[in-house]
């Protein structure tokens, strides 16, 4: 199986982040058909696409659509998820860079949607590049009648900014993006049933539909086509295709856009195999459960990984050869998980720490053998007692590693050492 | 009120009814259900709370075939609202291990310094770890380690390596005082609370984040290590720092005041203190109080017998009513008294002396107490009750400072806004802190002496945009007599622009709370402001209904109550003139005496003629006249000048200096009584210790020895007597009996004059 292109159909077109290329090949041709349909049309061909969030969550896009009151009498907004955080994803970079337009027609067809007159685009701080692109291209959209008041003469009017993030990952997850976006401390805000649906009361406590690029850049292809074509591919209840951030021990690593349901030796391939011997996958972002080789055997949709014990999430996919340490991979992705805690609430904020201070006995030759069940027993204390996802994000992957590679660790705690390390030493004579 | 809706939920299996929508913490409460909480606290916002994690519950919904749908995770039950059908667990194995987890989690990092830790012994760390908690750690790493005892401000410690961020104080720093001091820096594990900078925490709220403080993380610079909460005793009291009249526990040890905690009543203060009274009662273990009574002998103080001065003060009393009349006998106190003492000073100054040379007031304006108010509006300063306040539609905070001047008026004022929406107005001709603490309210500069202008042209605008009503005032007859206040004048003689005149007067209306206080009190021109703003509050439909009214809000922790009991030289307890024959005799046979009825010197009456040598007695009770008399150089003239000076203080103050006897009074914590405040709320407070030496004694006995030995003895036993014969005399007090009064004390309500309400 080779890729299949929706969302990177044009994107090799030289000048495509231009807004007269971009219109060349059919740009904003979906935003003027949408602009025909009525506002439920839309979202009932978002519907019928079976479009799911590509942020991590998977959900599916038409029921906020369709969950942002039908009236008025409250300003609404679009807030799109720019903020790319999660280790090893990559696309919405891409994405923006190279091909700023179709995001943002998405935006605009779901602000229509939503009858949400303005949106926010939240950016990773480090993404300077991107933006820039983005900035071009939201001007040149404006200049074009895109943007601004009665867009295309429709009576529509839409505003659409740049908020720049300031380097916490914890500002990706949505409500603490709300909070940024309004001025406050970048931490999340309750959710439901302790407050309303963002889509009920989001920025401002007003509804507000949130999605991520990758999702929102999906829509204009959905418009063009139908949500039927886009349903056609992909499996059942993973419909159309997903782009991979494919990084680590491959020989061509880069964003490749499947179907959804490839398998995922397949994407492998496409990515020029891997270097060296397979040893694990992280198929969506730090945050999800590593999958060793023997278990790799499985097709990259939401159920099927799901059923692997791992997830899709962001589409960040990590492979790792035989190379790696996992005892000492799992401290950086601990590390990590701790230095991007918000600290607003207790297991995140000290069990984070806390893990990243026995990883760093273990790799100091100071390990117990019970600091492996400790490690085990403070991601159950942090899972689901966390104020927001943060909090299970840095526990599972640990936890899985220690499932899968339970012997590496002992082998680093009895001897001092790394496994693979001391393996790589013996294989080329040690040293 | 519109009846509540309920909703069927279940805890550990039983069933019980609660309003839609109240959190399950609460909930539990009702079935005595215990869920352990650190972050969790009614008065702050859920937003920022459900962080500490203590407070985690099981929770599902009924299914309409009876089965139960779980949640996936445990839920908070500190922001879980009750729905119907709601089933919650609390003591499942799965929540006492996460509870015991949250517990390790937040001890990891905790110095467990406890027994050096003022917060040791009433620790809710301490405490859920005692009962929740595991018996060891898991922890064999490095603490986190930060310096130790930071001192943020004069009153406040901080111990950053105690805290477990449970942002109470930076919640109520946001939400309730507003000055929004405290924040956390950095984040993870490295949170950490601070000011801006490190720079000093200058909150007026700031010793409440002590107590809301679930550990020793915030601690008072002022108790900081002078007691174990086991080993002192506490006491209510009433704050006497201003005249909002906030409750309070005085904590002591055997004769020694340590500490000052909030004590709750919904009606007044909640649960907060301002700083001028958490730490501003140290006065009264002061070492420099007085100790015995002291006469002056050869332009020295020596102590003497309270038979020898007694015997002195009544000598120079006769000597000089024999002499010259009552009339050159005044006594000038009372806003510090007790109502009781206040009562029983001027009895004492009416009946045993026989004059109404008798005032309390040391501000400019010495009107006949609440005049204008009074005949208008049928209350002598006040219409809002505090509580009230919450429910105004718009907040008119009139050239006052109220955070200021009126700190727990002012939470209030700002929980109308900040909770409740109310929309605010603040006019004051120089910028104030109080501006600050809202965003963006509506802010009138105009021009200091222009106050009356300002205020009728509001009314002016309102009369013309037809929305005025008629209250008890001809509207044809204001119309005419305000014709003149156009809005172009108004602006141009105010200098506040004719939009924001518009904007303000758009926003006043019924349910408007207007709030004045020193500047409106001490106006040139007092009578015309007050009667300016009586036709504004009239006019906006707050004179006898609605939610509105207008508040001259008081100086002073009894100034309402010694206004209430007469110790004025025009009216006696009650309001009652002394020129109104009828009333004056219904007292009279009440107290078995004839009394003067001729009005007697205000304070300024009787400062000026001490100081032209004709006052022979000068007695002056608790009032640091030469410091604090608005015009403090014709006080000092005044004693200097006075024949004969006596001064009942706790302190030897500028003004006892003066004078030829000086008696020790005993501080609030040392005796009982009533006092009533701005908003006329009477309220007890009882004794905690024992005055610093046997020859300190309570003002009321003072005042009742005094008269026996001016031979017209006015028995008193004690406080509560006195105050069953204030209800006699002023019976709007009658519900005031001490076996009678609720927890909340009693706002009297003017039944007597009838004139509105
Ligand atoms: C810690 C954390 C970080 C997240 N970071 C991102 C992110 O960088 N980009 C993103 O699109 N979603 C991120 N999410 C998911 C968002 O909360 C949210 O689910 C998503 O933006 C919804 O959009 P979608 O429905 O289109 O996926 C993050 C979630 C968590 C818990
Ligand atoms: S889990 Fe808690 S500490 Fe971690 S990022 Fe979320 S709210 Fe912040
Ligand atoms: S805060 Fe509580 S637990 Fe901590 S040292 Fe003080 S008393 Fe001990
Ligand atoms: S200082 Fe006290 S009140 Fe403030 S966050 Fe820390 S523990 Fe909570
Ligand atoms: S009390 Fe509920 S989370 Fe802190």
């Amino acid at each position: 199986m080779a890729e299949l292109k929706v969302l990177f159909k044009d994107i090799d077109v030289p000048g495509i982040q231009t807004l007269e290329v971009y219109e060349q090949h059919g740009g904003y041709s979906a935003l003027r058909k949408a602009l025909g349909m009525t506002r439920q049309q839309v979202i009932d061909e978002v519907k019928a696409s079976g479009l799911r969030g590509r942020g991590g969550a998977g959900f599916p896009a038409w029921i906020k659509w369709n969950g942002i009151p039908k009236d008025e009498s409250q300003p609404h907004y679009v807030q799109c998820n720019a903020d790319e955080g999660e280790p090893g994803t990559f696309k919405d970079r891409e994405l923006m860079l190279r091909h700023p337009h179709q995001l943002i027609e998405g935006i605009i067809i779901a602000g229509y949607a939503t009858l949400s007159k303005v949106g926010y685009i939240y950016i990773r701080g480090e993404y300077t590049e991107p933006a820039r692109v983005m900035r071009r291209a939201i001007d040149e959209a404006y200049r074009a009648g895109y943007l601004g008041k009665n867009i295309l003469g429709s009576g529509v009017d839409f505003d659409l900014y740049i908020h720049m993030g300031a380097g916490s990952y914890e500002c990706g997850e949505e409500s603490a993006m709300m909070s940024s976006i309004m001025g406050e401390r970048g931490q999340p805000r309750l959710k439901f049933p302790h407050a309303p649906l963002p889509t009920i009361a989001g920025l401002w406590n007003c509804p507000t539909l949130i999605n991520n690029v990758e999702t929102l850049s999906c829509v204009p292809a959905i418009i063009r086509n139908g949500g039927a074509w886009y349903a056609s591919m992909g499996t059942e209840k993973s419909t159309g295709t997903k782009i991979f951030s494919v990084s680590g021990h491959v020989n061509k690593p880069g964003n490749y856009e499947v179907e959804m349901g490839t398998p995922l030796m397949e994407l492998l391939e496409l990515a020029g195999g891997v270097k060296g011997k397979l040893k694990a996958v992280i198929p969506g972002g730090s945050s999800v459960p590593i999958l060793p080789a023997d278990k790799c055997d499985v097709n990259l949709d939401y159920e099927s990984l799901q059923a692997a014990g791992t997830m899709l999430g962001s589409g960040g996919f990590m492979v790792l050869n035989d190379t790696v340490c996992i005892v000492k991979f799992m401290r950086r992705t601990a590390a990590f998980y701790a230095h991007e805690s918000c600290g607003k609430c207790t297991p995140c904020r000290e069990g984070t720490r806390w893990m990243v201070k026995i990883f760093d006995r273990i790799l100091a030759g100071g390990g117990r053998m019970e600091d492996i069940d400790l490690l085990l027993d403070i991601c159950d204390q942090i899972d689901g007692r966390s104020y927001c996802a943060l909090g299970d994000a840095a526990a599972w992957p640990i936890r899985a590693s220690i499932k899968h590679f339970r012997h590496e660790y002992e082998y680093f705690i009895k001897h001092g050492h790394s496994m693979v390390e001391a393996q790589a030493e013996h294989s080329v004579g040690g040293r | 009120m519109a009846e509540q809706e309920l909703v069927t939920i279940e805890i550990n299996g039983i069933e019980l009814q609660v309003p839609k929508g109240e959190m399950i913490i609460e909930s539990a409460k009702r079935i005595g259900v215990d869920i352990p909480f650190f972050c969790y606290h009614p008065r702050l916002g859920k937003e920022q709370a459900a962080n500490c994690r203590m407070c985690l519950v099981e929770a599902g919904t009924k299914q309409p075939d009876g089965s139960v749908r779980m949640m996936p995770k445990p839920q908070t039950s500190c922001t879980l609202p009750a729905s119907q059908g709601l089933v919650v667990f609390t003591d499942t194995v799965a929540i006492q291990k996460a509870r015991r987890g949250i517990l390790e989690f937040l001890l990891i990092n905790h110095p467990l310094d406890c027994p050096i830790c003022d917060r040791g012994g009433e620790c809710p760390l301490q405490n859920n770890t005692l009962f929740y908690g595991p018996g060891v750690s898991r922890f064999v790493e490095e603490k986190r380690h930060l310096p130790k005892a930071f001192p943020i401000s004069d009153y406040v410690v901080l111990d950053r390596e105690r805290c477990i961020h449970c942002a109470r104080c930076t919640r109520f720093s946001q939400e309730i005082s507003g000055d929004a001091q405290l924040e956390f820096l950095k984040r993870g594990a490295d949170t950490m609370v601070s000011t801006f900078q490190n720079t000093e925490f200058t909150s007026r709220f700031s010793g409440n984040t002590i107590e809301l403080c679930p550990v020793g993380a915030l601690t008072s610079r002022v108790y900081r290590f002078r007691a174990r909460p086991w080993d002192m005793k506490s006491q209510k009291s009433i704050c006497t720092r201003c005249s909002n009249g906030c409750n309070i526990w005085l904590d002591y040890r055997p004769n020694r005041l340590v500490r000052v905690l909030g004590r709750e009543n919904e009606a007044v203060n909640e649960e907060w203190t301002c700083d001028r009274g958490k730490f501003g009662h140290e006065y009264i273990s002061s070492d420099r109080r007085l100790l015995s009574p002291l006469v002056r002998r050869d332009n020295r103080f020596v102590t003497a017998s309270w038979v020898e001065v007694y015997q002195l003060i009544a000598s120079r009393i006769r000597q000089a009513v024999e002499e010259r009349g009552a009339g050159a006998v005044g006594a000038i106190g009372g806003a510090h008294l007790s109502n009781e003492e206040a009562y029983l000073l001027q009895k004492l100054m009416r009946v045993a002396v026989g004059t109404n040379n008798i005032d309390h007031r040391l501000e400019r304006n010495q009107v006949a107490g609440g005049d204008t108010l009074l005949a208008r509006l049928g209350v002598p300063f006040t219409q809002t009750a505090i509580a009230d306040i919450e429910k105004a539609k718009t907040i008119f905070i009139f050239g006052a400072d109220l955070v200021d001047e009126q700190p727990i008026v002012f939470l209030r004022a700002r929980k109308a806004w900040f909770r409740f929406g109310a929309k605010v107005i603040i006019a004051h001709p120089e910028p104030t802190e109080t501006e600050l603490r809202f965003d963006e309210p509506l802010v009138l500069r105009y021009r200091a002496g222009t106050e009356t202008t300002l205020i009728n042209g509001l009314s002016h605008l309102i009369l013309q945009s037809g929305r005025a009503v008629t209250d008890g005032i001809s509207l044809e007859e204001l119309q005419a007599s305000l014709s003149e206040y156009t809005p172009a004048r108004v602006a141009q003689e105010t200098g506040v622009a004719e939009d924001a005149l518009r904007e303000a007067a758009n926003l006043l209306g019924e349910g408007t709370v207007i709030l004045c206080a020193g500047r409106v009190r001490n106006h040139p021109e007092y009578a015309v402001l007050a009667n300016a703003l009586v036709n504004l509050t009239l006019l906006t439909g707050n004179g006898s209904r609605g939610n509105g009214g207008l508040n001259i809000l008081l100086p002073e922790v009894n100034s309402h109550g010694a206004a209430d009991m007469g110790v004025l030289p025009d009216l006696l307890p009650g309001y009652v003139p002394v020129n109104d024959r009828e009333a004056r005799e219904r007292i009279e046979r009440i107290w078995k005496a004839s009394l003067p009825a001729e009005p007697g010197l205000s304070t300024q009456g009787m400062l000026e003629a001490a100081a032209e040598g004709k006052l022979q007695v000068l007695y002056v009770i608790g009032e640091d006249i030469a410091q604090k008399y608005h015009d403090p150089e014709l006080a000092q003239r005044a004693l200097e000048n006075a024949g004969f000076v006596i001064v009942q203080d706790l302190f030897l103050t500028d003004t006892a200096q003066y004078a030829d006897v000086v008696l020790p009074a005993a501080s609030v914590a040392e005796k009982e009584g009533t006092f009533t405040n701005t908003e006329r709320r009477v309220q007890r407070f009882w004794k905690a210790m024992n005055p610093p030496s046997p020859d300190v004694k309570p003002d009321l006995n003072i005042f009742a020895e005094l008269a026996v030995y001016l031979g017209k003895p006015l028995p008193v036993f004690s406080a509560e007597q006195v105050m069953e014969e204030i209800g006699q005399v002023f019976p709007a007090y009658a519900e005031c009996c001490y076996d009678q009064m609720p927890a909340e004390g009693v706002r009297w309500m003017p039944t007597l004059t009838d004139r509105g309400k």
